[in-house]
């Protein structure tokens, strides 16, 4: 293998791929980064055998050929060099690496040891093509909700499911769930993409990147976006239906402007850190406002306001932190935020009347 | 049955082959799932694999199963999944994804993880209704029951503890799916001890996150082969104080392990007095008639209903390990439907003989005597001697009892063998130990393990 690339490119897909490859595993070969040339041009991948990332970028083949480098090493090293162009040439399995006045040899592995990457078939599958605004924006507001408990594996991924005629992203961790419409969509689709894969996804997307194509087949999940692509397995199992827990009808309404929320509960959280974030939340319908309570017992209290419309009296107890979370991803200025007693689940959402995205959290047991 | 035997030996052969890490990363969890004459279907499990052994192993694989004799016209590989995830058909997926518990999806207090279903790596084959129960095992299995009725009630820890191959991991893990069976909610998670002390290392070594939530938020633990943690002491200290945790919260905690707590070296006291503060019952070998019920039900499993000779045959012959017992029957099972012979005495025979060898048919007196003698580290003339001191009663009485048991010698026949001139003596032994073997563990296990040496 003989090509020259410049630095700017082999350093972006570097770093979109690098991260993939692990370092903490059976087989010594999956914490190298494969590189192999295909034409004018070079494919740079690297696989933990649950997700596969691959990107293509142009170069100037000499001599075609293939071989896999230890994945640190060399995005640390490219990425500290200048931006100038980068001669590669394998000799006896190493690789030489020639940029300016820098010059460098890494030891290698040949690339037939490197697992094959899979593919999927584009005509049994189903396929969407979303902008990549709509799709960062859907994940990260589901994301946060996936959970890391490995005992239960469906829920460590975020839920792709279709509901008449409409796409919808949904993650749950057990205490709190959101759902988020994405498209429409004319296929069924029932599918738990891993956490991990949507965060290295969210990674790759640059910024003159303005579409993202997504393929489901029955086992794995594909994203291309320009030159990348990523394949995933999918979370094997049965999403809950969860549509059955929303509550659709709540005692107390508030109405309130969502940067005043997310301030009182930022304050209330400072004297919540003993009680493992538990602060309480009253609403007064007479005086119009709403206040969050919070108890340290070694250190004070606090208690702050602010005016709210509220629909009738009531108070719930809840983490927050999943609170602030949730306000952090809810995207408008005015948040509707609705609750029934001090067990039943409270809602939060946008005012507005047609908004995609809801947001559920459990209360805490007072 | 004949598609396992033949995976099986296909396995064996490559991983010779293979480096050991690239056989557990692509070999682990895979199955030949079907034979026909348009070829064979292997299930792996994942994509990766899936691509993997259709590029890079399939040559290998086509290789290894010729040389067992089978010529596939084509090797399919199909990834094992339990559903489906995405449907092109017009199903609704609300009517296709049967609901998991959604009551216990969100709770309310996450200090207190309740209602939360898993499946807590158990394998659901293990149950109760499929171990079988003999006087060598009966304690455990009640106590068992008990347990799974009410989980962190009477005994807690169940402290469940026995040789190779016996059921202890059949016990344990029934008693789980018991527990998910009757309630879904409950929290059980399996683990053997070696997962605990390398997700241990891993959470020191990479600080990897989650480690203590993971044990604690459960509400029945069940550690696999407890005696592994012995000696490594940073383990043992993480260890208690999850013990601690659960156990204050009146979570069930059910330990398996070779030996019992007192004989587990280099276990910490704390440990040790925790791990006997509930229920440590121990599973002795089956007798025969245990081994029979055992050799017919599997059979019947299997469909296939061997004679009477048979099953004898196999239970006389191997007599220390379920495990192994159940080894040779699928080994005569495959043979014979490979065969397309009766699976009956002659066969099992011919295909264990090199175990029939080493288990000598007819014992003799004297063996059993010089067995024990030098288990005890006495010399023959001690034992046979007149002398009446405590170390050398005991191993005499215990030699008296395996003539009894193993032989069935009569009485004034045992007493003679041992140089007593009277048969009551002989009784009188015997009695004594069959009462001490239900109450002594030492003792117990002395006899097990002679009697293990008999038939080695």
């Amino acid at each position: 293998m003989e090509l020259t690339v410049t630095q700017e490119n082999l350093n972006r897909a570097l770093s979109a791929v690098g991260r993939v490859a692990s370092t903490k595993t059976q087989l010594p070969i999956l914490s190298n980064i494969l590189l192999r040339t295909d034409g004018n041009r070079l494919l740079v991948a690297a696989t933990n055998l649950e997700i596969a990332s691959t990107q293509y970028i142009g170069a100037k083949v000499v001599k075609q050929g293939a071989i896999t480098i230890p994945a640190k090493l060399m995005t640390e090293f490219i990425a500290s060099l200048p931006k100038e162009s980068i001669e590669l040439k394998v000799v006896n399995d190493n690789l030489h690496i020639k940029c300016g006045t820098y010059t460098s040899t890494i030891n290698g592995f040949i690339a037939d040891e490197f697992p094959e990457l899979p593919t999927i078939n584009e005509s049994s599958s189903i396929q969407y093509s979303i902008k990549t605004d709509d799709f960062k924006h859907a994940v990260s507001q589901t994301i946060i909700n996936t959970s890391n408990d490995s005992t239960r594996p469906i829920l460590t991924g975020v839920y792709w499911n279709s509901f008449e005629g409409q796409l919808y992203l949904a993650a749950t961790d057990g205490y709190r769930l959101s759902e988020r419409r994405l498209v429409e969509t004319k296929s069924d689709v029932a599918a738990i993409i891993p956490t991990q894969t949507l965060s290295e996804v969210l990674r790759n997307i640059t910024d003159d990147s303005t579409e993202i194509d997504i393929l489901f087949d029955d086992t794995q999940v594909r994203f291309r976006i320009n030159d990348a692509e990523i394949i995933s397995r999918l979370i094997d199992g049965n999403f809950p239906n969860y549509r059955q827990l929303v509550p659709k009808a709540s005692e107390t309404t508030v109405t309130l402007n969502k940067n005043d929320f997310i301030r009182i509960t930022k304050i209330a959280g400072l004297f919540a850190r003993e009680s493992g974030g538990s602060v309480t939340i009253s609403a007064d319908k007479e005086k119009g406002v709403l206040s969050v309570h919070s108890i340290a017992s070694q250190f004070g209290e606090n208690n702050s306001e602010t005016s709210a419309k509220v629909s009738a009296d009531g108070n719930i107890t809840l983490n927050s932190r999943y609170l602030s979370e949730a306000l952090s991803v809810i995207d408008c200025d005015e948040v509707e935020f609705r609750f029934s007693g001090k067990i039943a689940p409270c809602v939060l959402r946008s005012t507005q009347p047609d908004t995609d995205y809801y947001h559920i959290i459990m209360p805490l047991k007072s | 049955m004949q598609n396992a035997a033949l995976w099986q030996s296909v396995l064996g052969e490559i991983e010779l082959s293979v480096s050991h890490a690239t056989f557990t990363t692509w070999f682990k969890n895979t199955e030949l799932i079907d034979q026909n004459d348009s070829g064979v279907v292997i299930s792996v499990p994942n994509i990766f694999a899936k691509k993997q052994f259709e590029v890079k192993f399939n040559d290998q694989v086509r290789g290894v199963l010729s040389k067992n004799g089978i010529n596939p016209k084509k090797i399919t590989y199909t990834i094992n999944t339990s559903g489906k995830h995405t449907r092109s058909s017009r199903e609704t997926t609300t009517a296709t994804t049967p609901t998991t518990d959604v009551d216990g999806l969100i709770s309310v207090n996450p200090r207190s993880k309740v209602g939360q279903t898993t499946a807590g790596n158990l394998n659901p084959r293990y149950t109760f209704d499929n171990f079988i129960v003999g006087s060598s095992n009966d304690l455990a299995y009640t106590a068992s029951q008990a347990v799974a009725a009410n989980p962190g009630g009477k005994y807690n820890p169940l402290y469940i503890y026995g040789g190779v191959g016996l059921g202890k991991t059949h016990l344990v893990q029934a008693v789980g799916n018991e527990i998910i069976k009757r309630d879904p909610k409950v929290r059980v998670l399996y683990i053997s001890s070696e997962t605990f002390v390398s997700e241990f290392l891993d959470y020191i070594r990479f600080k990897k996150k989650g480690f203590s939530e993971k044990y604690r938020n459960v509400d029945v633990l069940i550690v696999d082969d407890m005696q592994f943690i012995a000696g490594k002491e940073k383990t043992q200290e993480e260890f208690f104080h999850t013990f601690n945790h659960l156990h204050q919260n009146n979570k069930q905690i059910i330990l398996s392990s070779d030996k019992p707590p007192k004989s587990i070296p280099t276990l910490t006291e704390r440990l040790r007095s925790r791990f006997e503060m509930g229920m440590a019952i121990d599973i002795q070998m089956p007798d025969f008639e245990t081994r029979c019920a055992i050799l017919n039900i599997k059979a019947a499993q299997s469909g296939v209903n061997l004679n009477h000779e048979t099953v004898e045959y196999l239970a006389t012959n191997i007599k220390t390990n379920i495990r192994e017992l159940e080894g040779a029957l699928n080994q005569l099972l495959a043979y014979a439907e490979m065969r397309g012979i009766e699976p009956d005495i002659s066969t099992a025979e011919g295909l264990l003989g090199n175990i029939r060898h080493s288990r000598p048919q007819h014992l003799s007196s004297k063996q059993i005597i010089d067995k024990t003698a030098k288990h005890f580290q006495l010399e023959l003339s001690e034992i046979c001697g007149e002398k009446r001191d405590k170390y050398i009663v005991v191993p005499r009485q215990i030699a008296m009892y395996l003539l009894r048991s193993e032989l069935h010698l009569s009485f004034p026949k045992i007493a003679r063998e041992l140089g007593r001139k009277d048969h009551t003596t002989a009784i009188h032994s015997i009695e004594k130990i069959e009462k001490a073997i239900k109450l002594d563990f030492l003792i117990r296990e002395q006899v097990a393990s002679i009697r293990e040496k008999l038939y080695a």
